[in-house]
């Protein structure tokens, strides 16, 4: 069903702003063949006694959903490819997402299309703040919409001239910090 | 990143902003939740700002949403207009390119992909 690490990025993101977080964190780093993969907020949090069921695929807090795969499905496509997943409340509220990935895994599932799938949430997130980080063994690259938007005044990020300028910023990240597929 | 690009575009489109003047007439929404990504809604996000742009259609917003409990029916996407809400099932690209054409920007709903309608009361 989630055939790609770009789409549960987008699933952790997305769980992030229904948490009502005003800042996210996106961290992509590809360090001593490990893929990591961050995703953190200062949203709601988790309750303290949902954290412990946040890995049952049947624990669920939205009314009309019965389950929730997103969380559980990440852990163990993570453990598969002999990496780990961690769901840790953060000092002064929100949430912080951790997924490792062995990067040469067989079963590591394809990086997918990160800047497309980025780009879109950064853009359609009024109100919401995103810093993208990504980094390998050598670099690290950041892009902050706060820094784009002071510069851009009323005009939206999804502006169309924005959104190619998002685009193209991004992708020049992912190649600076190594994040390609080879296969 | 090229900051300094931001600047050229920033000018540009306050340009263009102060020609038109108006507020946006049509609000499109897309149901991001896991099930909606699961089905394609990224790529339906993706074609909504494409064909928005491509378009030129500037009385228009696009944004998303989390799950909207239609799980059988994702992408779902909600197009607002002051006086309805529609709401559209199973929107892969092509439909997309659909129901801008028909129903954003010549006010023809594409019934057959339509899972609801709202009136608004105003």
């Amino acid at each position: 069903m989630i055939e790609d690490l770009a789409m549960h990025l987008a699933d952790l993101v997305q769980n992030s702003l229904r948490a009502g977080a005003r800042h996210i964190v996106v961290r992509l780093a590809l360090q001593e063949g490990l893929l990591q993969i961050v995703v953190s907020d200062d949203g709601a949090g988790i309750p303290q006694h949902d954290l412990a069921q946040v890995m049952d695929p049947f624990f669920t807090t939205k009314e009309r959903a019965r389950i929730g795969l997103g969380l559980p499905l990440l852990a163990q496509t993570a453990e598969e490819t002999g990496g780990r997943c961690s769901v840790t409340p953060r000092h002064g509220g929100g949430t912080e997402v951790r997924a490792q990935f062995r990067w040469d895994h067989p079963d590591r599932p394809p990086l997918g299309d990160v800047v497309e799938t980025l780009v879109p949430l950064l853009a359609t997130s009024p109100g919401v703040e995103f810093t993208v980080e990504l980094s390998d063994d050598r670099v690290t690259w950041l892009l902050s919409t706060r820094e784009i938007r002071e510069r851009l005044g009323d005009v939206p990020l999804h502006h169309p001239e924005v959104l190619c300028f998002l685009e193209n910023t991004l992708r020049e990240g992912m190649d600076a910090a190594g994040l390609k597929e080879a296969r | 990143m090229k900051l300094e690009e931001l600047r050229k575009i920033r000018e540009r489109a306050e340009a263009e902003l102060r020609l038109r003047g108006g507020t946006s007439r049509v609000k499109i929404v897309v149901g991001m939740g896991t099930s909606g990504i699961a089905a394609g809604a990224r790529q339906t996000l993706r074609a909504l700002l494409d064909e928005v742009a491509r378009r030129g259609l500037k009385d228009v917003i696009v944004t998303q949403t989390g799950e909207k409990g239609l799980a059988a029916q994702e992408p779902i996407v909600e197009i607002h207009e002051p006086t309805r809400a529609t709401i559209y099932g199973e929107v892969d690209e092509a439909a997309v390119r659909r129901i801008v054409a028909e129903h954003v920007v010549n006010g023809r709903p594409v019934t057959e992909r339509v899972v609801e309608v709202r009136e608004v009361k105003g």
